[in-house]
């Protein structure tokens, strides 16, 4: 059963149309000891993708794909990396990405695809002065 | 700000899925940010104050 009605595929279709780089979202997921929010995952993701010609689910098993978990430091599952034109664009969502998390999802995807950074110049300026790794983590809840 | 910068990674995290994690930052309302382990930022903060809390900055002037 889908999970976006017609008039929301419309909608974010619309929303997505401005993608031009090839966007990957990498969904690690585990098969044994797996939790429910994997295979809803996996669903969210395969909607989103299917919004947009250039938008791909690439599947990763979080236990046996060690390079790419090492890779792109993936510690928990489900998991998802999003690239755009194959480049890591080190936006990371941990979770089924339902409700609120979604429209993050959506906008994620929007960005990597795009590379618009709709942020004022001052902002830009203050994070591209960032010359140490820093680790952003945000905490939210589906509703 | 993950997309902007190489040095930066950012996570969104469901903190109903990641119970020990919900805890291990006392996670008890959400949104809340950890910013490298050590700066904590409530809520939804407008971009520039949420910039300058997660660099750490004085006011903008």
């Amino acid at each position: 059963m889908a999970l976006l009605s017609d008039a929301d595929r419309v909608t974010l279709t619309q929303h997505l149309a401005p993608i031009a780089k090839k966007v990957d979202l990498l969904l690690f997921t585990q098969t044994f000891g797996a939790t429910e929010s994997g295979l809803i995952a996996r669903q969210v993701v395969d909607e989103v993708a299917s919004l947009h010609e250039k938008i791909s689910v690439v599947e990763k098993n979080f236990v046996l794909d060690t390079e790419d978990k090492t890779k792109y430091g993936i510690d928990k599952a489900p998991a998802l990396v999003v690239l755009a034109d194959g480049q890591d664009t080190r936006m990371r969502m941990f979770g089924a990405n339902t409700g609120y998390e979604f429209v993050s999802l959506v906008e994620a995807v929007l960005l990597a695809g795009t590379g618009n950074l709709e942020l004022m110049p001052s902002s830009l300026e203050a994070i591209a002065a960032v010359d140490k790794p820093m680790h952003i983590q945000v905490f939210s809840t589906p509703t | 700000m993950a997309f902007a910068n190489p040095n930066i990674t950012a996570d969104a995290v469901d903190a109903q899925e990641f119970m020990e994690l919900s805890r291990k930052y006392r996670i008890t309302g959400v949104p809340k940010t950890i910013v490298n382990d050590t700066i904590e930022i409530l809520g939804g903060l407008p971009e520039e104050d949420f910039i300058d809390a997660a660099l750490q900055r004085g006011a903008t002037e």
